[in-house]
């Protein structure tokens, strides 16, 4: 079947139908664009101010002059002003009377609304004194009595100098890819992670395309089992963020407390710090529930002591058996614990200017479970089981978009503290095929 | 439960339009499902255009995904033959092709995330249209996923 070439198509994220080379065309211009108006900036603010200023600072020529007059100078519609400086220099054997400040001194740049800063500026010169003039060998009838570098014009450089590297880069992208199908961009783009993982990685991450690397599950022996697996970092996370949002909240709240309480005397002002303080009561309660939440997070995180799994091999593969060692600290009384293996399939889509993710959990089994123990100071609860990756299962995935990741999630309860969870990412490799 | 995805789904529909080429790809003894490490071999064939109109085809053995997730997909195996070397072959012969299949990843029938292996042949014609037609088939054999309660 053939697929006939479209004008328009539609559209959900990066997917889209229609014309291919429409689509490169309008990238290609778009790209264009940005380089044009960045290569059009960058030469008007090379051709003045930068280029100037940086002659003025190398190449001009100083020498005394007499200060013969100064004033501050309106511009034509009196809505600014520039400073300005009458000068007397010799050059050679020619004498010039020029009114002149810095290099900027023709162009708008020399123009601020702040009548006072220029007059700061002027009022460093005095009148029948010598000052130093720096004129420009080529034309001496240029000349200034203020040099150095504006430090803003140098960063407003980076503004077009970004224009350009996207502009650029976007457009040799899309000129390479002119005419590509998406087959044969992606045969050029994978040549180059394959020479990379070629080069860099392990046997079996080099012949398993797609599947998380698992250095990061081999890197710490356990003591009891071959490997101790690593636990998601995200808690730590989560618990600054809660950290900063609960300081930001409360110290705006306590600024409108301590407003409301601070003013005193005439009654008419009592009465207003009454609805300021009703006004700020819920900001304060909703403070103190982060707080709350805040403390709950830090004792769940820090309170319980850690909790270690280990496993006896890895990679994983379906249709095995391994044991699994669980470990957990602290001098608790625990009402359960229990440990499920987890598969969950995971897409990232774009909705609108959005990026959304959506999990889903294909496959969960409880893989140890244990209710009403404690576990005394300095004795960690230690138990060993046996799991299997079922037969069937669908090996780890990881690709930009979409992934299918397998964990082991532990959970547990603790008299008088809330439910806890944590969780092991683990990685499941294909079965190996007879060949 | 243990049902396996469809190996026949095409993408597009293997049937020709008016003026536009019609592609054709069959794998060798029908087979429809691979093992990772097995040789996907087949033939395809270009036929209703005339050669003069033809500027390249393209075949690749790829993979894509489909479902909630934004689209990923990676090319295992890719040739091109531009309209000088479809003239010295012959437009409308069979064309043979084979390539090993990789280890990973497997075919699979998630709930959001579906990943699906395919043969497809482009055809880019002198006019700036293109022709697609694609081959299903079936890489492992790992059954469909349920969604479960967390």
């Amino acid at each position: 079947m053939a697929r006939s070439f479209r004008m328009y198509g539609k559209k959900r994220g990066h997917r889209r139908t229609g014309s291919s080379a429409l689509g490169s065309l309008g990238e290609a211009a778009v790209f264009a664009f940005f380089l044009a108006l960045g290569t059009v900036f960058l030469v008007l603010l090379l051709k003045m101010p930068v280029l100037p200023e940086w002659r003025a600072n190398h190449e001009f020529v100083e020498t005394t002059g007499a200060v013969l007059g100064k004033r501050v100078m309106p511009s034509l519609d009196g809505t600014s002003y520039r400073a300005e400086v009458l000068v007397r220099y010799t050059v050679g054997d020619r004498q010039y009377d020029r009114w002149t400040y810095d290099v900027t001194f023709n162009s708008p740049w020399a123009y601020s609304s702040n009548h006072d800063l220029r007059q700061d500026e002027v009022d460093r010169f005095q009148e029948a004194r010598p000052c130093p003039v720096w004129y420009d060998p080529e034309d001496p009838a240029t000349a200034v009595v203020v040099r150095g570098y504006s430090a803003w014009l140098w960063s407003l450089l980076l503004l077009p100098v970004s224009f350009i590297v996207i502009g650029g880069a976007g457009l040799v992208y899309a000129v390479l890819g002119w005419g590509k199908s998406p087959e044969h961009l992606a045969a050029v783009t994978q040549l180059g992670r394959r020479l990379e993982l070629f080069e860099e990685s392990t046997p079996l991450a080099r012949d398993y395309p797609n599947v998380p690397r698992d250095a990061n599950l081999t890197n710490s022996p356990g003591t009891r089992l071959k490997y101790r697996l690593p636990i998601t970092t995200t808690q730590g996370w989560k618990l600054v963020a809660a950290a900063l949002v609960a300081l930001g909240w409360n110290a705006i709240a306590v600024f409108f407390l301590v407003k409301s309480l601070s003013t005193s005397g005439d009654s008419a002002l009592r009465a207003f710090d009454w609805r300021l303080l009703l006004f700020t009561l819920p900001f304060l309660l909703i403070g103190l529930a982060m707080i709350y939440f805040l403390v709950r997070q830090f004792l769940i995180a820090t309170g319980l002591g850690p909790t270690h799994l280990e496993i006896s091999d890895h990679p994983l593969l379906p249709g095995r058996f391994y044991d699994l060692f669980v470990s957990q600290a602290g001098r608790l009384m625990m009402n359960f614990l229990e440990i499920d293996l987890v598969c969950e399939e995971q897409a990232t889509y774009r909705q609108g200017t959005d990026t959304r993710t959506e999990q889903r959990r294909v496959y969960a089994t409880r893989v140890f479970d244990r209710r009403k123990f404690d576990i005394p100071q300095g004795m960690p609860f230690e138990q060993q089981c046996r799991i299997e990756i079922p037969p069937g299962a669908m090996h780890s995935f990881q690709a930009d978009h979409n992934e299918v990741q397998w964990k082991f999630v532990v959970r547990g309860e603790v008299t008088g503290w809330p439910k806890y969870e944590r969780v092991f990412p683990i990685i499941v490799f294909p079965k190996p095929q007879a060949r | 439960m243990a049902r396996t995805a469809d190996p026949t789904t095409h993408r597009l529909p293997l049937t020709s339009l008016l003026h536009e080429p019609l592609i054709s790809i069959t794998l060798d003894k029908g087979q429809q499902v691979y093992q990772p490490g097995q040789t996907v071999r087949g033939e395809y064939q270009i036929d209703a255009v005339e050669p003069a109109d033809i500027r390249a085809v393209e075949l690749s053995v790829l993979w894509y995904t489909e479902g909630k997730g934004e689209e990923d997909f990676a090319v295992h195996y890719f040739e091109r033959l531009t309209a000088g070397d479809m003239l010295a072959t012959g437009l409308h012969e069979l064309r043979r092709f084979q390539t090993e299949l990789p280890n990973s990843p497997l075919s699979y029938e998630g709930v959001v995330v579906k990943i699906r292996w395919c043969v497809r042949v482009r055809v880019f014609l002198n006019n700036g249209k293109d022709g697609v037609a694609e081959r299903a088939f079936q890489l492992g054999e790992v059954p469909y996923a349920q969604a479960v309660l967390p």
